[in-house]
């Protein structure tokens, strides 16, 4: 009867049996629906691996244009300068608000960057069953999936200055098509963290050892 | 009191869960998850910050958010008025982004939480509280209230050298908004939801 599974003894996998990813009931995976929440139930999420990796690639493409292309532009007296994230940052640093050019540097640059690294490793260590400590990637995971929304500061802050500013003749702020890249990098590295199944970081527990 | 079965989501240890005392918190032995947080009157709490933050929310889009003063000319912003301007200098995915994540799904959360608690808080059953709930849950990650807070105060160290800028009285309703929308969250166990509306509907 005990058939052999590709899911560690003690996991509830191994069971059969399938924790509802809305409401965490467990129940056996052959209901094909939640008895509690009627979310459909799956072992692990359904090719988590090739959609993370098909999120997490847009993600990678739209910064490009995200960093490449102002994000604002400001119009002073006929005379127009657009200015890049990294433009911004390096002003910021001119004028001596370290504070908040270190927040626009981590927001926009360093957690992007952070995040694509993390989730690429952890696709391809998955793929790969690399034997890294399971815990400490399941540390990292958590880490990609909390810093995620962080990176739409400067998009909030583009915003802002915009409404602000539009009314005062002077001076005319408008976005740039960065701040759209961003905001769609933004949105694609949080839908990668969310299709990636932490469980199968775990689901190699005594194929490699730890 | 009885002993839940289940599986911890992040590494699929299955184990057994005691119902937990007010106050107490349990996490997955093998991967540290937390399954479960248990707050002393956890969704009374919630509902009462939840109805503290609806209000907050409402008076920080009737007023005036930021304004500033420049060359004597005045400008002043309000939350929806901000996001039309976008919307109407061609900026409409931006703009809808912004508010989604500002406005649209943290008021959503807050509404759900209002009418999960309303009922479960009298031990009843209500035809809205599956979708409720799984509303409330679907969109935790996409609400970005306090990122939003830091983005406005990044933009008033950015424009305090250009002119005087003014706080407006919607800033301080939003600002307050972000406080009692994150007690009503911190005091929502996602288990203890789930369980409730099981005991109730069942």
């Amino acid at each position: 009867m005990q058939r052999v599974s590709a899911y560690p003894e003690d996991s509830a996998a191994a069971q059969a049996l399938a924790s509802c990813h809305v409401c965490y009931k467990l129940s056996p995976e052959r209901l094909h629906e939640c008895p509690r929440c009627g979310s459909t139930l799956h072992l692990r999420i359904p090719h988590s691996i090739q959609r993370t990796v098909a999120f997490l690639v847009t993600a990678i493409v739209l910064y490009v244009p995200a960093n490449v292309l102002p994000i604002m532009t400001t119009a002073q007296l006929g005379r127009s300068e657009p200015s890049t994230i990294l433009g911004g940052v390096v002003l910021l640093v001119k004028m001596g608000s370290y504070p908040v050019a270190a927040v626009i540097f981590i927001a926009s640059v360093l957690v992007p960057i952070a995040k694509f690294s993390a989730l690429s490793w952890l696709c391809w260590s998955v793929a790969r069953k690399h034997p890294t400590s399971h815990r400490q990637r399941t540390v990292l995971y958590r880490f990609t999936e909390f810093i995620g929304r962080w990176s739409m500061t400067d998009v909030f802050v583009v915003m802002i200055l915009v409404a602000l500013i539009h009314l005062v003749g002077l001076l005319v702020i408008t976005p740039g098509a960065a701040a759209i890249a961003f905001g769609g990098v933004v949105i694609m590295t949080m839908l990668a963290a969310e299709s990636f199944d932490p469980r199968l970081i775990w689901d190699q527990l005594g194929e490699a050892d730890d | 009191m009885h002993a839940e079965r289940l599986a911890c989501v992040e590494c699929d240890l299955l184990q057994t869960l005691d119902e937990l005392a007010p106050g107490d918190r349990a996490s997955c032995p093998r991967c540290g998850h937390l399954l479960s947080s248990r707050a002393a009157d956890g969704l009374t709490r919630s509902m009462a910050f939840a109805l503290a933050a609806s209000v907050l929310l409402l008076m920080a889009n009737a007023f005036p958010f930021l304004s500033l003063e420049a060359s004597g000319l005045e400008s002043v912003m309000t939350l929806p008025r901000a996001a039309l301007e976008l919307a109407r200098d061609g900026y409409g995915p931006m703009a809808a982004m912004i508010v989604a994540f500002i406005l649209v799904a943290p008021g959503l959360m807050i509404l759900a939480v209002i009418s999960l608690a309303l009922p479960l808080l009298r031990g009843r059953d209500a035809p809205w509280l599956v979708p409720a709930a799984r509303m409330l849950f679907w969109l935790t990650p996409w609400s970005m209230v306090e990122v939003f807070v830091i983005g406005v105060i990044v933009s008033l160290i950015k424009i305090a050298h250009m002119a005087d800028v003014h706080l407006g009285v919607s800033f301080w309703s939003y600002l307050g908004f972000a406080l009692c929308f994150t007690f009503a969250m911190a005091n929502l166990d996602r288990l203890e939801v789930w369980n409730e509306i099981e005991r109730c509907s069942g």
